[in-house]
């Protein structure tokens, strides 16, 4: 039986580890902090991603744990899954992954296959120490709050080769082949350059949905009535990226434009689009900012705020990047009642800040409600509730989790991205 | 966008302002409101084109100062009068340079921005099409790298207000003419868009800004704009009789201008613009 490594318990490293386990493969999950691996040890997951939790207790026989490197001796393939930090201008520290690969290079068995799994720069894999017939990178598409869906189900392997033309080794093709997707060998610069490529094109779709919601807003259009035409239309897709959002959220996708204008700066290639992205996506992310200080602030100066998320997303625990608390980080001079499923209040470091229990307390006795992460459970919250329990009528909403007319018929003055007061 | 020294707002020990024209006496104003010690320097008290300009700067500065430098030969429409402008920033950068000072506010314009940036913030390019922005951006420029002390950039909108000595298109004028039931007259039909802020608000952010001793650079604009046709109307029915708003064949292409005041709502998060409205009518009653 193969047995497959992890190295470096991430979120991708942990949900790619107990993914691989679920098809039936052995696997080894190592890190060097051996708090996070006695955690999970402890069946305590140190990530939040819907059917994690299930599917590591319905494999836990094939999978071992551990914080010493040399238990990744016996895999037949390791795949490096660390985090690779960004910097404030979105540049990779390559420091911690070039060590951890340093560290298991010496620990794996002379015919174990390395796969490097994160988000690495063109020419990175190719410049490893290794063999380059034992040396592969492998493109990964984890989406937070999709990661279980994503690594059970990918939509295909891209894989970074020395010579794409040779087969890849048997073991590494069983592996690959238990997913039953078509598998894509390119060379190692391609395939590093096809995950920053991917994320190129899920940006253009996002900021195209940004640039036409802000216009939607300002000309009386919705938005929202638009996307359903453009998803039939077979050149642009049923599931293109369409959904207008504050910007574009999350890290790894600035990571990918700041690669690209700096690969661009040193190659001379023309890339003022990508400069764009970046520009629409921080005028974007402070909409909420101006809508509030123009619907409440500009009158209320004084008002206390209401507010539903602050996850960057719905469906994880990660507050890195999150547009809820960063719009909090200006509001210091407020006080605000906080509630997220999942991340504490505590985690906004604001000084006037109440834990809410629920969503609905969040909401008592505010002048303004913000719904900053779409969590689903907040789609379910009945407008006429929260005009009940707010002080205030104005509900900043921009994922439009509640239903505009229903919000409108409680009396509540509701904004959402993609569309002007009177939709 | 700026950075503050200061977390909380701190006096400034004393403020010099030079040039206490329009804008220079209203942040001394606000200023002085706050309980600060203000030396607010007309071209009479120091004239940055003399001779020894640099010399009598010198002598009243002290090393704890917060320095607005706001005085210009305004606005610069030509070649000439770009000069006799970046003589006068030569010297105060030059004074700074061999002097230290706790800090300095310069107030530039909006008119540094390219004329197609929109919405206008603080990270779009600075590419002038005037001569005047040109001014303003040669002028940041030396001070940000001659004079030796931290610095803020303040660059306002169109300004309005009771004592606005320019009689420049827009509220101002409209008011005036309105005063004396003139005709007032649009470029074309008054379509541009523009972002007028209020004497007092770009004074209160100068008085924010030194208390916080803030850095970098902020636009001053209340993120609305107004087109001039909407302001004449305005003004004409506040002045409560009957005065004419006449358009003329347009001359040149519509152009807009807005703003994302998201660096401001950042920078002072407890500060509200007034609104057009309000800054005419205080405008008119000289408050």
């Amino acid at each position: 039986m193969t047995t497959v490594g992890f190295a470096g318990l991430t979120h991708l490293g942990l949900v790619s580890a107990v993914g691989t386990a679920s098809k039936g493969f052995n696997v080894v999950g190592y890190d060097a902090d051996l708090e996070r691996v006695s955690s999970v040890l402890a069946g305590k997951l140190p990530v939040v991603e819907p059917d994690l939790d299930a599917l590591f207790a319905a494999n836990a026989l094939r999978q071992t744990w551990s914080d010493r490197v040399e238990d990744l001796g016996r895999c037949d393939i390791v795949y490096i899954a660390t985090d690779v930090p960004t910097d404030d201008r979105g540049r990779s520290d390559l420091s911690g992954i070039a060590a951890l690969i340093d560290r298991v290079i010496p620990a794996l068995k002379p015919s174990a296959l390395l796969v490097v799994l994160c988000q690495v720069p063109p020419g990175f894999t190719r410049k490893l120490p290794l063999d380059a017939d034992r040396l592969y990178y492998q493109v990964e598409t984890l989406v937070f709050g999709r990661a279980v869906e994503r690594a059970t189900q990918p939509e295909r392997f891209i894989v970074g080769c020395a010579d794409p033309a040779k087969p890849l080794p048997d073991v590494y093709a069983a592996l690959l082949g238990a997913f039953g997707c078509p598998i894509l060998p390119m060379r190692y610069e391609s395939a590093e350059l096809a995950k920053i490529a991917i994320n190129c094109c899920l940006v253009a779709s996002v900021s195209v949905a940004n640039t036409l919601a802000e216009l939607s807003e300002g000309v009386g259009a919705d938005w929202h009535e638009i996307v359903p035409a453009l998803r039939l239309d077979r050149r642009i897709g049923a599931y293109s990226y369409l959904v207008p959002g504050l910007g574009i959220a999350g890290g790894n996708l600035e990571r990918d434009l700041a690669t690209v204008l700096r690969l661009s700066e040193q190659t001379g290639s023309e890339a003022s689009v990508i400069a764009s992205f970046l520009a629409n996506s921080r005028h974007r992310r402070d909409w909420a900012l101006r809508a509030l200080h123009r619907e409440v602030l500009a009158v209320k100066p004084d008002a206390t705020l209401g507010v539903l998320g602050l996850a960057y997303k719905e469906n994880t625990h990660s507050t890195k990047n999150s547009p809820s608390l960063e719009l909090i980080s200006h509001l210091k001079h407020l006080p605000l009642r906080l509630y997220d499923p999942v991340v504490p209040a505590s985690a906004a470091g604001h000084p006037r800040v109440v834990g809410a229990k629920d969503a609905l307390d969040a909401a008592r006795g505010v002048d303004a409600l913000l719904l900053l992460t779409p969590w689903p459970e907040f789609r379910k919250l009945a407008p006429a509730e929260l005009a009940r329990a707010m002080a205030g009528r104005v509900v900043i909403d921009p994922y439009r989790l509640l239903d505009p007319a229903q919000a409108r018929a409680a009396g509540l003055n509701h904004h959402s991205l993609g569309a002007g007061p009177s939709c | 966008m700026l950075t503050h020294a200061h977390a909380e707002p701190k006096s400034p020990s004393r403020v010099v302002v030079i040039g206490a024209g329009f804008v220079g006496n209203s942040i001394a104003r606000a200023v002085e409101r706050r309980g600060v010690p203000v030396l607010a320097l007309k071209r009479a008290d120091l004239d940055l084109l003399a001779d020894n300009a640099a010399e009598s700067l010198a002598k009243r500065l002290r090393a704890d100062d917060s320095v607005v430098f706001v005085s210009a030969q305004a606005p610069a429409r030509n070649a000439a009068q770009l000069i006799q402008n970046l003589k006068m920033a030569e010297v105060v950068a030059k004074t700074l340079a061999a002097q230290s000072v706790a800090h300095l506010v310069y107030i530039s314009s909006d008119a540094v921005y390219a004329d197609d940036a929109n919405p206008v913030t603080e990270r779009s390019s600075v590419q002038p099409a005037s001569m005047h922005g040109m001014m303003h951006a040669a002028r940041e420029l030396m001070l940000r790298t001659e004079a030796k002390v931290p610095l803020a950039i303040l660059r306002p909108s169109l300004l309005y207000g009771a004592a606005d000595p320019h009689n420049g298109y827009g509220p101002n004028r409209f008011r005036r003419l309105a005063a004396k039931g003139e005709t007032i007259t649009l470029f074309g039909e008054g379509e541009e868009m523009r972002d007028h802020v209020l004497i007092d608000d770009v004074a209160e952010i100068a008085a924010a800004t030194l208390a916080h001793r803030s850095t970098g650079v902020l636009n001053i604009a209340t993120g609305v704009s107004t087109s001039f046709r909407r302001i004449a109307e305005m003004i004409v029915a506040r002045a409560g009789r009957p005065v004419e708003i006449k358009g003329t064949p347009r001359q040149n292409p519509i152009t807009h201008r807005h703003f994302d005041i998201a660096d401001t709502l950042k920078a002072f998060p407890a500060f509200h613009f007034t609104p057009l409205a309000k800054g005419l009518e205080l405008a008119e009653t000289g408050a």
